[in-house]
């Protein structure tokens, strides 16, 4: 077993608004798992042996484990902070290892290529240095500044965004970006991972964003066509696990937080999803 | 003219494409397809009691068959996109126009079911998705060996526009498209049509444009 | 494949397929390539997968001379050494960052790719044009059974009708398919053509069904 770590952390396993009495039949780290709504409008989610799981109900999501969570799901003092809208931006699966969503979300270089004319463009391609550190924990990088055609359903021109990363739990990234309609504040945007199983991922994008005049259907539409072309990419990197061995892959200095990201990764043993030794 | 659209459906795609390739404005009416399924709730089944989209609206005038939208639009705009009327070439339009509900019902449910986790046998959703690719690799090889790049004439048609969104999205079905080379030059040609579009999946023909990074210059 | 005593060359397309400025994925027993074809005109084989991220390089754009990864836009050289890093434009990138690359030959409207060391060049098909290329989900055996012959060094000679003659060059490929090459005699009509596309077409259904028996040798 590889994958002792991680199994007493929290992750997604479906949206509260969608949740029913029928159920969600889905799976959690290779083991079917089914997510419904009981008498009493409470979520509950059970192990396909019938086996009660641990159920935490935050940030639009239903949130479980299968083993035995020693730490509260990880904050966000965003998600109760008022005058934010919450977005949830519903599921996504992915033909990837978790990590590997989870590390080209983190990523920026890719915009002008990937993101073409919304979050970046050539000869716009310069990322230049930030910082990156591990706080209480997390990894962090901060002054992730990107020059960017249109960073937001409610931008109308070209701008240089500032962003922040967060990495809080081996399957979920926290962005904090910077808010056009309220330049004090930061528009939260996150990626929830569901392990579904090594190399297979439901992902939940989910936001909490100052934005009083952008429909909802449109923040909805914005964040998908993000999500969706990065998922063609995500689909054909080889291996289809993230790489530990530092040999397999070349980072460069605007990798800096995906370096970060798999040394913490390896040194808390979280390595479901992740190839070991390069083959 | 109103389009009831979502980002991520290829047929919606076929719209907002035909509107961009032909130069006509669009009022585009986002539908929150997903998570949200509006598309089955009483404002648009109201207008589409099948409860599919896109739906087109303009004036008195409602169309929930996106074959049907495509030949509005190019009537409407640029009819050099029906094709030239010849009988043999007006066949073919018809020909492709329902084929390309066969490539929905199969590359687009295997989609759905790898993406946004729709019931469906995927085994039989892909098997059919990969037999409409051969036939529409055998009808492109066909016209080029009539010496005719596109499914019905030497011009794209109304046709090619309903046949290349579910083709060009098959990988998102788990359907790969590298055994199909007369497709990829087909599929090459339309991306590069002045005033193109893409949608997410589909990616930027980058080397259309130059290397931003290479100075012009005479050496 | 045509084995030699150091190496092999596989056929892996049709000229006519990989236009200048375009790039494609080729299987080789060596590995995956991405085929790809300069402005200038020149093919190169790069191993597919970008060191950086591991994405797959097929994925990616040619511009003038060099293959673009789509995902962070890294850039190669024929030769394999990495040009460009476009998020540190001023970085010449150092020398160990390259994708390994294969021998590439041109002829007869084939593109071949290397396996190993050949000493001699690929066959010369004189007299044949290239048709089309499709893929089997068949192995090689059950198509020269369909076909009623065996492959040899230049490809099967499967007589269709007593009026025509395709010639088939086979390329094994992963998962039990094959990729087909079909060649006529270079006077065919354009209605020999395509009843020869058609041909290939039956052929395949006819592996396919006997491949699916389990009925192939």
């Amino acid at each position: 077993m590889t994958h002792n770590a991680m199994i007493d952390e929290w992750y997604p396993v479906g949206l509260f608004s969608k949740l029913d009495a029928a159920g969600r039949k889905t799976a959690l780290m290779g083991e079917p798992i089914d997510v419904a709504r009981d008498a009493e409008g409470n979520a509950k989610v059970t192990e396909g042996n019938g086996r009660p799981l641990p159920v935490r109900v935050r940030y639009g999501h239903v949130w479980s484990s299968l083993g035995a969570p020693q730490k509260a799901l990880f904050a966000i003092p965003e998600a109760d902070q008022a005058g934010r809208r919450f977005v949830d931006v519903g599921v996504v699966r992915v033909r990837c290892s978790p990590l590997r969503a989870v590390e080209n979300f983190l990523d920026i270089a890719h915009f002008p290529f990937v993101h073409t004319d919304i979050l970046g463009a050539e000869p716009h391609t310069e990322v230049q240095n930030y910082k990156v550190e591990i706080r209480d924990d997390e990894v962090w990088a901060t002054q992730v500044k990107f020059y960017q055609p249109q960073a937001a359903k409610s931008a109308s021109g070209g701008i240089t965004t500032e962003y922040m990363y967060r990495v809080p739990a081996p399957t979920c990234a926290v962005l904090y970006k910077t808010c056009p309609p309220r330049p004090s504040e930061w528009d939260v945007i996150t990626l929830f991972v569901q392990p579904l199983a090594e190399d297979l991922c439901d992902v939940w994008p989910w936001m909490a964003l100052f934005d009083d005049t952008t429909s909802l259907t449109d923040l909805i539409h914005f964040q998908q066509t993000i999500f969706l072309q990065d998922r063609s990419i995500l689909e054909n990197q080889i291996p289809r696990l993230l790489p530990l061995d530092p040999g397999m892959e070349i980072p460069t200095r605007a990798d800096l937080t995906s370096v970060a990201y798999r040394r913490w990764l390896k040194r808390h043993d979280y390595t479901y999803g992740a190839q070991l030794v390069a083959q | 003219m109103k389009l009831y659209d979502y980002i991520l459906s290829p047929s919606c795609y076929k719209v907002r494409l035909m509107a961009a390739l032909t130069c006509v404005k669009l009022d585009i009416r986002p539908v929150d397809f997903h998570p949200g399924a509006e598309h089955r709730g009483p404002e648009l089944m109201a207008l589409n009691p099948a409860g599919s989209i896109p739906i087109l609206e303009d004036a008195d005038l409602i169309l929930t068959e996106s074959s049907a939208m495509l030949v509005y639009l190019a009537a409407r705009a640029a009819p050099e996109w029906l094709g030239s009327g010849a009988a043999e070439e007006t066949a073919r339009v018809q020909q492709w126009l329902s084929f390309s509900n066969r490539l929905t019902a199969s590359l687009g449910g295997a989609r759905l079911h790898e993406m946004l986790l729709r019931p469906g046998d995927i085994t039989a959703l892909q098997a059919q998705g990969i037999a409409a690719l051969r036939e529409l690799e055998a009808g492109l090889v066909e016209q080029g060996l009539r010496g005719m790049r596109f499914l019905a004439s030497d011009r794209p048609t109304v046709a090619d526009i309903a046949c290349f969104p579910y083709v060009a999205l098959a990988p998102d079905g788990g359907v790969s498209l590298a055994p199909y080379p007369a497709i990829r030059l087909w599929s090459r040609a339309l991306r590069s049509l002045e005033n193109f579009i893409e949608m997410p999946g589909i990616h930027r023909l980058h080397e259309l444009k130059p290397d931003p990074h290479i100075e012009p210059d005479g050496a | 494949m045509l084995p030699d005593t150091t190496g092999s060359w596989t056929p892996v397309a049709l000229s006519a397929d990989l236009p200048a400025g375009t790039v494609m994925p080729a299987w080789t027993p060596a590995g995956s390539n991405a085929l790809w074809r300069s402005d200038s005109g020149r093919t190169a084989a790069s191993a597919d997968r970008c060191p950086h991220r591991g994405m797959r390089l097929s994925h990616g754009f040619v511009r003038g001379e060099a293959l673009s990864c789509i995902y962070h836009g890294w850039s190669y050289a024929r030769a394999g050494n990495c040009l460009r890093i476009p998020a540190h434009p001023g970085l010449a990138p150092p020398e160990t960052i390259r994708v390994a690359t294969q021998r590439v030959e041109e002829s007869d409207g084939l593109i071949w790719v290397a396996v190993g060391e050949p000493a001699a060049a690929p066959p010369r098909l004189e007299g044949l044009v290239p048709l089309r290329s499709l893929t089997a989900h068949a192995s090689v055996a059950a198509l020269e059974t369909a076909a009623g012959a065996t492959a040899g060094p230049e490809g099967i000679v499967w007589k269709v009708q007593a009026s025509q003659t395709i010639r088939l060059l086979l390329a094994a490929q992963e998962d039990d398919q094959t990729l087909i090459h079909v060649l006529l005699r270079d006077n065919s009509s354009p209605a020999q053509r395509i009843a020869a596309s058609r041909a290939a077409e039956t052929l395949r259904r006819a592996a396919e069904a006997l491949q699916a028996k389990g009925i192939a040798p």
